[in-house]
């Protein structure tokens, strides 16, 4: 098909190796942290005999920690690269209020999501209305990493976790911390089916390997 | 023989008895074995600060928790001991008689006696809700807690507002510290609080001259600073996973965890599980009853439903659990998305003809 030119005007690198890297690691953990945080909530799992005590509620406690420490770091990662990384990934990209051509962009793309709109601007990094999510989501995952910090610091007050973490318990008692804690997985997982859900009809849509870029960095630079 | 013989004496308990119970509280209070002796001084001195124990808004629960013994005890001899100048529930005297003990007592010993105060104070309607001898609550305590070398508010009603304050809390009930801010206040919540606290706290001062370490809810370290949860005999079947899932199961009668049972153990600090109650004897854990986590702030709001993990939310009714609501975030998301899905396989129809042919003519 030599006569069917291709949409891409050329290749652009657009999510560097510590966004992919810290976008999996998310990925992961938080897959994990749910499983045990809702074993951890409902211990659906009941160990029965007497004999054979295995350690259940344990081991899920302290990979739930483990795996809480390589999530925040993670998370740690993705906002150092707020800072360091290209146009794409950094804070820069935010849309700005102030900016005439940010507003229309950020219209467009919200009368897209509400059937108003069919083509609206393509831009390369994130979408302006996904970008607020994102915005949204990492706070959650900031409240979440202090909540779970500050949990786990209440087994020894005088630790250094609790000095670091525990001011909360100033102004959200510890039963609404875990609330807090428990109710924000959910918020997380409704994240999730939207982030999903977008990104596979972006791709469709746009044709500019949104789920690809994800893994290897490139995408299409399109022609229009 | 010495005063402090004579009245060992009269209770029937011996010098040997009183030294195991010095130790015993030294223990409590983490001092060094070595110390027991000088707790044993500090007692028998002379010199001991009176106490004057005020009650509001409460059930006298702690003024029991004080005398529960059913045989007279060390404890409650060593508070005898502390002459409790005025107290209304134990005290002999009884109205103008015994105002005027009070009265005498924050004159006499200003600035050196302690204060106890039982039961949160009503604020609303300038107070009218608790007043004694015609004054309210508010102006006692300013009068006899503001003398005082420093207050102790037993009980979770006096060290954040207990069952009184709980919503809507009509009376305006409050804290002691709220009324006392620039006092030294030392909270010894529980309901109710657990005397060895209380004589462990005194003692201390007796000792040191000094109030014990408080945490930043002002709670005595030594009593507060660990969480049931850490010290619970049952933890072990916590960690294997051992629950009990309906009262009076198999696993209830083995005495295994009652986390899924709704225990607040885990987010409940007092020294409960080690010190525990009468005399002892035991406490509510290890009688089969999760923790209600009567000893942290805002109990009553926070820490119910007794029997669910987690409290419910406001405004959704009784018995909207978290898991619920978040269900129906998680439901609602799908439903919203799957119907954008399905709009736009529609909306996007003939999209592949016309992209796959998008720049042919451009060549
Ligand atoms: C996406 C991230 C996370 C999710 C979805 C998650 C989920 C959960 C859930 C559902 C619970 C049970 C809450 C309850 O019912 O009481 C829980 C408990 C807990 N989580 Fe997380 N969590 C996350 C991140 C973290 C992090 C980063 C830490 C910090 C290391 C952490 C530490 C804890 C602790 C200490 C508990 C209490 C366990 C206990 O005391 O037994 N979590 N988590
Ligand atoms: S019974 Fe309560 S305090 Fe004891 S281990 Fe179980 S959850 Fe913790």
């Amino acid at each position: 098909m030599a006569d069917n030119k291709c949409a891409a005007r050329r290749y652009v690198y657009v999510w560097e190796g510590p966004v992919r890297i810290s976008h999996w690691l998310n990925f992961f953990c938080i897959i994990f942290l749910s499983i045990t945080g809702v074993y951890i909530h409902y211990p659906f799992v009941t160990a029965c005999s007497l004999s054979n005590a295995p350690y259940i509620m344990g081991i899920v406690r302290y990979s739930h920690y483990l795996v809480g420490v390589i999530f925040a770091f993670s998370v740690l990662l993705r906002l150092f690269w707020l800072f360091m990384g290209n146009y794409y990934s950094s804070w820069k990209s935010f849309s700005n209020p102030f900016k005439k051509e940010d507003r229309k962009i950020f219209w467009g793309y919200f009368k897209y999501y509400i059937f108003l709109e069919r083509n609206p601007p393509h831009v390369l990094g994130h979408n302006p209305v996904a970008l607020v999510a994102y915005i949204v989501l990492f706070n959650l995952f900031i409240l979440q990493i202090i909540t779970g910090f500050a949990l786990w610091s209440q087994a020894d007050p005088n630790s250094t976790m609790y000095a670091i973490t525990g001011w909360i318990f100033n102004f959200v008692s510890n039963q609404w911390v875990r609330f807090y804690h428990y109710i924000f997985m959910f918020l997380v997982a409704g994240f999730v089916i939207n982030h999903i859900y977008s990104a596979v009809i972006f791709d469709f849509k746009s044709q500019s390997g949104e789920i690809s870029s994800i893994f290897s960095g490139w995408k299409p630079e399109r022609r229009r | 023989m010495s005063k402090f013989q004579n009245i060992l004496d009269s209770y029937g308990v011996s010098r040997r008895d009183f030294l195991k119970y010095c130790t015993a509280l030294g223990a409590t209070l983490s001092l060094s074995p070595a110390l027991a002796p000088k707790v044993a001084e500090a007692i028998e001195k002379d010199d001991r600060p009176p106490v004057i124990w005020l009650e509001f808004q409460d059930c006298a629960g702690d003024s029991e928790s004080l005398l529960r013994s059913n045989r007279p005890t060390v404890a409650e001899l060593v508070l005898d001991y502390l002459s409790i100048d005025y107290h209304e529930t134990i005290m002999a005297a009884a109205g103008h008689q015994a105002e005027e003990a009070q009265r005498a007592t924050v004159e006499k010993y200003k600035g050196k006696y302690i204060c106890v105060v039982e039961g949160s104070i009503p604020v609303n309607d300038d107070g009218v809700y608790c007043t004694i001898g015609g004054k309210s609550a508010v102006q006692i305590l300013n009068e006899v807690g503001g003398n005082a070398a420093f207050v102790i508010a037993v009980g979770t009603c006096a060290t954040y507002g207990g069952l009184p304050a709980a919503y809507p809390n009509p009376t305006g009930a409050k804290r002691v510290k709220e009324l006392l801010p620039n006092k030294t206040v030392i909270n010894l919540p529980g309901c109710p609080m657990n005397v060895d606290n209380l004589t462990g706290t005194i003692v201390h001062y007796l000792l040191f001259g000094a109030p014990p370490v408080m945490d930043k809810f002002l709670r005595p370290k030594f009593a507060y600073g660990k969480r049931i949860h850490d010290n619970c005999e049952r933890r072990g079947h916590f960690d294997a996973g051992q629950f009990v899932n309906a009262w009076g199961d198999e696993a209830h009668r083995q005495g295994w965890c009652l986390y899924k049972m709704g225990c607040k153990g885990p987010e409940t600090f007092h020294n409960c599980p080690t010190v525990r109650w009468n005399e002892g004897t035991s406490w509510p854990v290890q009688s089969g009853h999760g923790c209600v986590g009567c000893s942290e702030p805002g109990f009553w709001d926070t820490m119910t439903p007794i029997y669910n993990r987690l409290p419910n939310i406001p405004g959704f009714g009784v018995e909207a659990t978290a898991t619920k609501i978040g269900a129906a975030v998680v439901g609602i998301s799908a439903v919203v998305f799957g119907t954008h899905g399905i709009v736009s396989l529609i909306r996007n129809k003939g999209m592949v003809k016309k992209v796959e042919h998008e720049f042919e003519d451009e060549e």
